[in-house]
């Protein structure tokens, strides 16, 4: 699963120590996130999610359905 | 940002200041106090009716008690160290714990079977296998935390 925390933090400023506060986590778990090392639960996407003020997608994606998309935009361009 | 992380955004029951570092500070030394008496209790329950009593029969029964008393307080207060760990903690350790039960078996088992048969110059021992599981746990705890840094 990809998402945008890091860039969501950067823009807002905040540190990892700052952002795994505001979420109830340790920094090596937002670390973890941040790297695509671990996946979030549904209650913790749903935090950092009301955390930014957007909605669960727009901070993660799944990164296989997102390939299945491209390829079948592929396949109907091609 | 400090508003939002000293506040009510993500548990308004929680009290102001009562952050994730600070409860798992609180419950790792609740939990190492919880050991360090358990500990304590097995020491007086294993060497007391020889050096303490004389084996009387009350205070090793009472010993005894004492140990298993103390023993569920502190499996009580691991319980409380796990469930307020963060997801990621909680994960490393359900590995290692998966992984300490699983050697425990394929290890402990044989283990038994060779010392059945004198294929070992020693008597087995349980607390061969508790200090193996002991290692297993601590060895596949430092893994989970260095894959996850």
């Amino acid at each position: 699963m990809k998402n945008r925390l890091k860039v969501l933090r950067a823009e807002r400023n905040w540190t990892q120590a700052e952002l795994a506060q505001a979420l109830d986590v340790s920094r090596q778990t937002i670390n973890a996130l941040e790297t695509g090392k671990f996946d979030p639960s549904l209650p913790l996407a749903f935090r950092a999610a009301r955390l930014f003020g957007l909605s669960i997608e727009e901070i993660f994606q799944d990164e296989e359905s997102n390939g299945a998309t491209t390829a079948s935009s592929k396949e109907t361009y091609v | 940002m400090k508003d939002q992380v000293e506040g009510d955004i993500m548990n308004p029951s929680r009290p102001l200041g009562d952050d994730y570092r600070s409860r798992v500070r609180t419950n790792t030394r609740q939990l190492a106090g919880w050991t360090g008496v358990w500990v304590g209790t097995c020491a007086l329950m294993a060497f007391g009716p020889k050096f303490l009593w004389n084996r009387a029969l009350v205070f090793t029964l009472l010993a005894i008690a004492l140990n298993i008393c103390v023993g569920i307080g502190m499996v009580v207060a691991n319980k409380k160290y796990l469930v307020e760990q963060d997801e990621l903690q909680r994960t490393i350790m359900l590995n290692a714990m998966g992984i300490t039960l699983g050697v425990a078996l394929i290890i402990g088992i044989p283990y038994s079977v060779m010392s059945s048969y004198d294929m070992i110059p020693f008597k087995a021992d349980v607390a061969h296998l508790l200090m193996l599981m002991g290692l297993t746990y601590a060895a596949s705890n430092l893994y989970g935390q260095r894959r996850y840094r």
